[in-house]
Formats: structure tokens, C-alpha cells, sequence
């Protein structure tokens, strides 16, 4: 009789609270159903038997794990908002007689209550939608693939345990908050919840210095390797500003208002700026949680959908021919045999079989080495033990050419004497006179025109300097130079390359031919020849399977972060709702308008609603430098394109944004007209 | 001519899901002269509550007339309201209604900040009346750091500020301890002596025994009133102690 006493108390409390509980349940299930999906994307045979599936799986594993650890930190927060009122309730049973044990049961039939609904329904949300985000998936990663179990049960198991252990720990704590506070404390709870925490301009100021240096420290970076290590540090300072200046800035600004009597004591701004105050006061930190999470969704889809959407041009750009091979010359007097002209043969044979063409043919020898610039153009090679992070800056990779193969190419014409050179850069400057490598000493005549056709150098994380020299002689003295005992520093390569006229399936079938027969060629894999290669068409597979799961994890974790921001907002709209529909009480008997005082409560709560955006906004941009600079690595060089697509980004964001609002001041302005 | 007339007053209210009407008044009808000190006093659900609200123009009466210093209420057009409520009516509240977004201060101000003050002249009305209620300290506190005694004040602060013909009280003393209502009495009494007419509801003898007429309400009646005369305190609160009980036990009008 008494055990079904306590359930009804607990579903009734949340019937009463359905107005607070039901976006609780919503999200609960929102995120079940997520993780679900990504656990069964990552375990689902259609990806793990892809190649390069595997890190897609580990990826997608990750991202589960994210989704954990996320949804732990926001079921918490959004658990104790409910659990202050509930408290309340809790205090009036136990005046009523209730004792710890009782309420400990009430609370345990509620939080049974919650946690069955969210699991069953996200897992079947989960498995209803399961297929339909592996089938999105599979399109991203352009493959097919349509063998696959529609529902897991391993992953319904592993699902609703993980989940089991997030609601026990909520549990766990509604308990303890529960035994640690006395009948009175209960009742109160609502009230004492939130603190306004105390603002002081020195914090304000010190948020505005750490956001302004973090800005300076994103927007200053040059190098890529050295920006993932400073960009973190940038992410720190910027959401430690943010948390600052949302709680301590708003509020300081604010009391200058207020100190400036002529503008503050004015019907218009009176009521405006002292409410604003307090809500920037009891609001900071969610806005400043609002505001971040915005931020992140904004850098994982600007970043990620760059990436997908500029694929194709990250292909063309390490791949700028349809097929290509790299042969290793052991040293520069064996360029004078002309062994590589028995590849290049081969190669021309099969692709007459095949009754194919080649077209754009582009075939030249290249020496290179790497090596750290200084603006004397001194080149320090193999640093050891003094090469740090740092230092990466200046790490370069140098091209060699002789003028006749770069004049072959490129149709330029080039004329150097003996210790000239020209130079052009890829992704750095070269301003010195003179270069000086080892013992070689060049002096530079002119720049030339940017070199594209070494897909190579074009995707190097590290910068590239093409250096183009009269003849094979002038790197002579590069030849001397080793790694410890004998392995060489200046690498001698025979680059060729082509493109075809021909389907994807006849390319990739003359590469496979073209690679079977040079195996069979005498001299490869001996006397220190080697090669390596490349066809377009098979490595796109590769580029997309990492560039559409990376969209695509993205786009899960966005929708994840889309749906926290949802329900903190909601409940931040219904908590002011009630604090302000007494406000509104009392502003007209002492003899405001209505009129005036919607127009008051509506400003304001637009600006407290897009502070966080608008914030974020300006986040991004001032990351998108550091995130151009990371998406180079990944062979992505269309400006153009990635400030297109972030500024779409934006703009959906924007829209999402938007619709939140409209959909959470519903309920703001159903509780304040009451 | 009277301050304020109250001639066959009648609120009748619809409740939004059934068509019965609950009538909160029924036919009230009573004078106050300017610079009086009356009390309305009546059990709970007697209709005191509404007709304050429809002196104060916050709600509308269903029939019936409210004349205020020669101007009837009915007449006044939704625009004018907030006008005139700040103008002629001051407030003070049995929960003070002090919004906590303002310093006291600032809460003081606020009706002549709505009707478009220079500061200069908010600052010269504020400190003699501030100095008058004793708050002059704590103007710069948020109500969330004062006593009720001094948010009460506050309030009372707020209404006198703007020089209205009548204050409007609602169970001014309802929140207080009795040191802070005696306080608060003493205050009525002093603002009232210096030419202040004051209009109160409350349930508190003590509160009434201080004004110099108690009304009674029954049934959304003026049932009965008294004068204070010559009486003092002691006496009058006697006389309406047995007043009050002969109304709760059904007795005969005297």
C-alpha cells in the first residue's frame, strides 16, 4: 500500500511540473537517441568493412564518448534546476509527515520514472532513426552499402546501460542534496537557488584583457603545426573571457549606465538598464554557456563543412593528375642513365592497350631538402637536439630544378649563370638575396612563377620553396650531407604524371596495370630505387571517408550542443517569466503602462537573447584565421569557399538560433500575461 | 467639496470557464474629506481588496461612480491612467512591493522618473522625505538587504514622493513585526497631521484604532462606520473590537 503511495507521488509531481519535466524528457531521450546512433554507426559492418572504416569507426567511437561525457555535465545542470523545485514539494510532504526514507523513495520512483521513458524512447527514436543517419552517412563518405541489421541489440544494451549509470548518478545526488538538507532548507530551495554573484570591474577588466589576448593570439599565428597548440590555448582564455565578461562585464557596463544620472534617470532607460543588470547578473553564466556552445557548433560545422565541401578541391590539389608516380634516383649522376625512361615506356604501353590517351603529361626530375629558414636565407639543416614546436615555423621544404626542366614545364624562360637561382614559395615568403645550404651558396636572381604541378609539395604541411638552378651540378655539394652515418639528406626524385579522358572505373584500371608491371621491372626495389604513387580516383575514397565522417560527426555533436542550448534557454525564459510577471505587477500599479512596460520586457529580453549569438559571431571570426590555417593542413586552399560556407554556417545557425527563441518566448509571455 | 466620492458602487466578476457571477461589491457608497485618515475594515472576501483596486484605477468598476478631487475615474482614458495614478494616487502594499532590480533609491524615484523628472528636482523632493522616514541611510541598499520595517518605509517613501491627493494603503502592516508596525502607525499618523489623506484597508484593530474613521464592510456593503472624535486610541480600538464582533456574530446595525 505504501510503496504505491510514494510512485503516485512521484508521478503526480510530474504531472504538476509537466510544464519543466517534459523538455527534460525530451532532451533526455533527444541525447539517448544520439548516442545510440553513433554506437551503432561505429559497430555497423557497412563502415567498419570500408577502407580507412576502421579510424572512421574509432572516430565515431570517440564522438560517443563526447556524447557521454556532454550529456553527463548537461543532464546535471538542467537536474538541478528541477530538482529546486521539486525540493520544494519535497519539504511540504515531509511537513506532512514524509520521512528521509520516504522522500529518498519518492525521488527514486521519479528518477525511474524518468529514466525508463528517456531510455526506451531514445532507444527507439534511436533505432527508428538509426538507418536513416547510416544511410546519410554513407552518402557523405560517397560509397554504397546496404548490408546491415537494422536494430542492434548489443548497442540497445550498451546504450541503456551507459545511460542506467548517468541517471543513477543523478539519483545518487538528488539523494544526497535530499538527507543534507532539513525540511526548511527544502522549502526554500527555490528561493536561495542562484545567488547573483557579486560583479567587480576588475574581473570585467580582466575578461576584456584575456578575450583580447586571445584574439590578438588567433589572429597572430602563422604557422599551422605551432596553431593547433595555440589555438587550444586561445579556446581556453576565450571561454574563461567569456564566462568573465557575460557575468562581471555586462553588469559593469551596466553601472556605468547607471552612474551617468543624465541618461540613466530617464523613462525610457530607467527601468530598461537596473532590469538589465539584474538579469546579466542572474543570467551570466548561461548566456556565457549559451554563448560558447553556439561558438563550437559554429567552429565544428564552419570547419567540418569546408572541409566536405571543399573535398574535392583537397584532392585536386594533392592529386593534380589523374595518375602519378614518384621514382627515387639514388644519386644525381644515375639521372644521366635514363633508367626511368623504361618506366615511362612501360606506362605509355598500357595505356595504348587500354586505348587510352594520356594528356597534360608532366614529367621532370626534382631534387629536395629540408631545412630551417632564417631571414639571412642561412639554411640550418638537421637542428637535432635544439629543433622544438617552435622552430616549425621555419621549417621548410626546398625543391630543386634544373632551368631546363622548370622552363620545360612551365613554358617560362628562365636563363641562369653558373651560382644564380630563382625562387618561388608556396605558403611562405622567401625574401633574402642569397641561399645558402651547406656548402652551396646561390644568389637569387628573381622570383618565378609558382610551381602547382608537385601535388607533393602543394599538400605539405610544411611550406615549400622551389628553387630553380642551372644544372644538376649546383646541388652537387648537397649530395655529401647525411642523417648520421649514410642516410642522405637531399632526396632525387623522378616525378610523372598524367591525366586520362576516361572513366573513373578505366583509370583506376590502367593505375592497377601500370603498377603489376613496374614491379616486374628489374631495377625497381634494388640499388636504392624505389617509388611511389598515386591515382586520383582510388585516393578520393580516402579523402572522403574522412572528410564526410568528420562532417558528419560534426553535424551529430552539433545537433547535441543545438539541443542543450534549447533547454537551458527554455528554462531561463520560464524562471525569468515568473520574476518578471510579479515585476509586472508591481511596475503598473506604481503607474507604468502596459504598453510601456512590453516594450521594456521586450528589448530586453532580445538582447539578452542574441548577446550570446552575437558573441559567438564574433568568436568565430576571430577563429576563423587559426581554423583557415588548420584546414591548409588538410589540403584545403579555397578561401573563398571556407568564408562561404562559414558564412552560411552562420546564417543556418543564426536561423536555428532564431527559431529557438521563438519557439521558448511562447511559453515566456504565457507565464508573464497569466 | 469631498476628495473622493464613492457613489452605488458595483463589481461583479465572470469567472473565465463558468458563467456564474460572484459579485465582490454590491452598492458601496461613502465619502472621504481631504486630509482624512480613514480605515476600511471588513473579514476577508468582503470586497476591501477590490475596491481599492477600482480607486486606484486598476481594475473597473461594473457600475457605479469613483469621483477624485472632482474628476470621475470613469472618464479617464487608458492612456491617462498611468498618468494619473502617479499623479494623484500613492501606494503602499502589505508585501511593500519594492522591485529588487532597484537600489531604495532608485525604487523611491521611480514614479517621478516615469514622469519625466530632471534628477536635480528627483534629489530635492527625495532627501527631506527620505530624512522624514528615517531611511535616509540605507538609500543606496537593495531591498533584499533591509528589514521589512525599512522596505515598508521604503514603499511609504515612494508613495509620498510624489505629492498625490490620497494614499492608497492595502494592509500596510500585514508583513510587519510589532515594532515595525508602531513605527509604521506613528509615521501614518505624522504624514496624516501634516495634511496627508490616507484611505487604508486592513484586518489589524490596532492600524484602524489609529485613523480617525473605520468603515465596515460586509457583503460589498459599507455596513457601518465609525468616528474616532475625541477618543483615544485605546478607547476607539475597544469600540471597534466590539464593532468587529458584533459583525462576526450577525448582530444588529446600532
Amino acid at each position: 500500500m505504501k510503496r504505491t503511495v510514494f510512485a503516485k507521488m512521484a508521478f503526480v509531481g510530474i504531472e504538476r511540473n509537466r510544464r519543466l519535466y517534459l523538455p527534460y524528457i525530451f532532451s533526455c531521450i533527444g541525447t539517448v537517441a544520439m548516442a545510440y546512433i553513433v554506437q551503432y554507426i561505429s559497430v555497423s559492418p557497412a563502415i567498419s568493412q570500408l577502407k580507412g572504416g576502421n579510424t572512421l569507426a574509432a572516430a565515431l567511437s570517440m564522438c560517443k564518448l563526447v556524447i557521454l561525457v556532454f550529456s553527463l555535465i548537461f543532464l546535471f545542470y538542467t537536474n538541478s534546476f528541477l530538482s529546486r523545485r521539486r525540493n520544494r514539494e519535497y519539504g511540504l510532504y515531509s511537513i506532512l509527515g514524509v520521512d528521509k526514507k520516504g522522500l529518498i523513495r519518492i525521488a527514486a520512483w521519479e528518477s525511474l520514472t524518468v529514466s525508463a521513458i528517456s531510455i526506451i524512447g531514445g532507444t527507439v527514436l534511436g533505432a527508428a532513426l538509426s538507418k536513416l543517419a547510416e544511410l546519410g552517412l554513407i552518402r557523405l563518405i560517397h560509397t554504397q552499402a546496404d548490408y546491415s541489421v537494422p536494430v542492434s541489440a548489443g548497442c540497445i544494451g550498451y546504450t541503456a546501460l551507459e545511460f542506467a549509470v548517468i541517471f543513477a548518478l543523478l539519483y545518487i545526488a538528488s539523494v544526497i542534496r535530499i538527507c543534507r538538507c532539513n525540511t526548511l532548507e527544502l522549502m526554500k530551495s527555490e528561493q536561495t537557488g542562484e545567488k547573483p554573484p557579486k560583479a567587480s570591474a576588475l574581473l570585467a577588466v580582466a575578461g576584456a584583457v584575456i578575450l583580447a589576448g586571445a584574439y590578438f593570439i588567433a589572429v597572430s599565428v602563422k604557422n599551422p603545426i605551432s596553431t593547433l597548440f595555440m589555438f587550444f590555448i586561445a579556446v581556453l582564455m576565450v571561454i574563461a573571457a567569456t564566462y568573465l565578461l557575460f557575468i562581471s562585464g555586462s553588469v559593469f557596463l551596466c553601472r556605468i549606465l547607471v552612474k551617468n544620472k543624465s541618461y540613466y534617470y530617464k523613462k525610457n532607460h530607467f527601468v530598461s538598464v537596473s532590469s538589465m543588470a539584474y538579469r546579466m547578473k542572474r543570467n551570466g553564466a548561461g548566456l556565457a554557456g549559451i554563448c560558447i556552445l553556439s561558438t563550437m557548433v559554429l567552429v565544428m560545422i564552419g570547419s567540418s563543412s569546408s572541409l566536405f565541401f571543399g573535398a574535392e578541391e583537397s584532392i585536386k590539389s594533392r592529386y593534380p593528375y589523374d595518375n602519378e608516380i614518384n621514382v627515387y634516383i639514388p644519386a644525381l649522376e644515375q639521372i644521366e642513365d635514363n633508367k626511368t625512361d623504361e618506366i615511362k615506356q612501360v606506362y605509355e604501353k598500357i595505356i595504348r592497350e587500354n586505348a587510352a590517351e594520356a594528356k597534360n603529361v608532366s614529367e621532370f626530375t626534382y631534387c629536395k631538402i629540408s631545412g630551417l629558414d632564417s631571414a639571412d636565407g642561412k639554411i640550418q639543416l638537421d637542428p637535432g637536439e635544439s629543433f622544438s614546436v617552435l622552430s616549425y615555423d621555419r621549417l621548410r621544404t626546398f625543391y630543386f630544378l634544373t632551368q631546363d626542366e622548370y622552363n620545360r614545364c612551365t613554358g617560362e624562360r628562365i636563363s641562369l649563370s653558373a651560382g644564380e637561382a630563382a625562387v618561388s614559395t608556396l605558403h611562405c615568403k622567401f625574401n633574402a638575396p642569397v641561399l645558402e645550404i651547406g656548402e652551396m651558396k646561390l644568389k637569387i636572381k628573381e622570383k618565378c612563377g609558382e610551381f602547382t604541378a608537385l601535388g607533393e609539395a602543394n599538400s605539405n604541411v610544411v611550406p615549400s620553396v622551389v628553387v630553380v638552378v642551372p644544372d644538376y651540378d649546383t646541388v652537387k655539394p648537397l649530395e655529401k650531407l647525411t642523417y648520421g652515418e649514410n642516410e642522405r639528406m637531399l632526396e632525387i626524385q623522378w616525378h610523372y604524371a598524367y591525366d586520362l579522358d576516361e572513366s573513373d572505373e578505366l583509370t583506376a584500371a590502367i593505375y592497377e596495370q601500370q603498377l603489376d608491371c613496374l614491379e616486374k621491372i628489374d631495377f625497381i626495389n634494388s640499388d636504392g630505387i624505389s617509388y611511389n604513387s598515386g591515382c586520383r580516383t582510388k585516393e578520393r575514397a580516402d579523402f572522403y571517408i574522412t572528410f564526410g565522417g568528420l562532417f558528419f560527426i560534426g553535424i551529430i555533436l552539433s545537433v547535441l550542443f543545438i539541443l542543450a542550448q534549447v533547454l537551458i534557454i527554455y528554462y531561463k525564459q520560464i524562471t525569468e517569466g515568473y520574476e518578471d510577471r510579479a515585476r509586472f505587477a508591481i511596475l503598473q500599479k506604481v503607474g507604468m503602462t502596459k504598453d510601456d512596460i512590453k516594450k521594456s520586457i521586450n528589448s530586453q529580453v532580445l538582447t539578452v537573447f542574441f548577446a550570446p549569438l552575437i558573441m559567438a559571431g564574433i568568436h568565430f571570426a576571430f577563429a576563423f584565421s587559426p581554423i583557415w590555417k588548420i584546414l591548409q593542413l588538410f589540403n584545403l586552399n579555397d578561401l573563398k569557399l571556407v568564408v562561404l560556407v562559414s558564412l552560411a554556417a552562420f546564417a543556418v545557425f543564426g536561423l536555428c538560433y532564431t527559431g529557438i527563441y521563438r519557439l521558448t518566448a511562447k511559453a515566456y509571455y504565457k507565464i508573464v500575461s497569466e | 467639496m469631498s476628495l473622493l466620492t464613492v457613489q452605488g458602487l458595483k463589481k461583479t466578476y465572470t469567472t473565465r470557464f463558468s458563467s456564474n457571477k460572484t459579485q465582490a461589491l454590491k452598492n458601496v457608497n461613502f465619502t472621504l474629506e481631504r486630509g482624512e485618515y480613514a480605515a476600511i475594515m471588513g473579514e476577508s472576501g468582503s470586497g476591501k481588496t477590490t475596491l481599492l483596486n477600482l480607486i486606484a484605477a486598476l481594475d473597473r468598476p461594473t457600475s457605479g461612480k469613483i469621483i477624485l478631487d472632482g474628476r470621475s475615474i470613469a472618464e479617464i482614458t487608458d492612456k491617462e491612467l498611468a498618468q494619473f495614478r502617479r499623479d494623484n494616487l500613492g501606494f503602499v502594499f502589505q508585501d511593500f512591493n519594492l522591485l529588487d532590480t532597484f537600489s531604495v533609491e532608485d525604487n523611491i524615484l521611480l514614479p517621478l522618473v516615469l514622469s519625466s523628472r530632471s534628477y536635480d528636482e528627483m534629489s530635492k523632493r527625495l532627501a527631506p522625505v527620505a530624512h522624514e522616514l528615517g531611511i535616509a541611510e540605507i538609500l543606496k541598499k537593495y531591498p533584499y538587504e533591509i528589514s521589512g520595517g525599512q522596505k515598508q518605509r521604503a514603499a511609504v517613501a515612494r508613495a509620498l514622493i510624489t505629492n498625490p491627493s490620497v494614499i492608497l494603503a492595502d494592509e500596510p502592516t500585514g508583513a510587519l513585526d510589532s515594532r515595525s508596525t508602531d513605527e509604521l502607525l506613528e509615521l501614518f499618523s505624522k504624514i496624516n497631521r501634516s495634511g496627508q489623506t490616507i484611505l487604508m484597508v486592513t484586518h489589524s484593530v490596532k492600524a484602524a484604532s489609529r485613523s480617525g474613521r473605520v468603515l465596515f464592510i460586509k457583503d460589498g456593503e459599507v455596513f457601518h462606520q465609525l468616528y474616532k472624535g475625541e477618543m483615544t486610541d485605546e478607547q476607539f480600538y475597544m469600540k471597534i473590537s466590539d464593532t468587529l464582533t458584533l459583525l462576526a456574530t450577525g448582530g444588529e446595525r446600532r
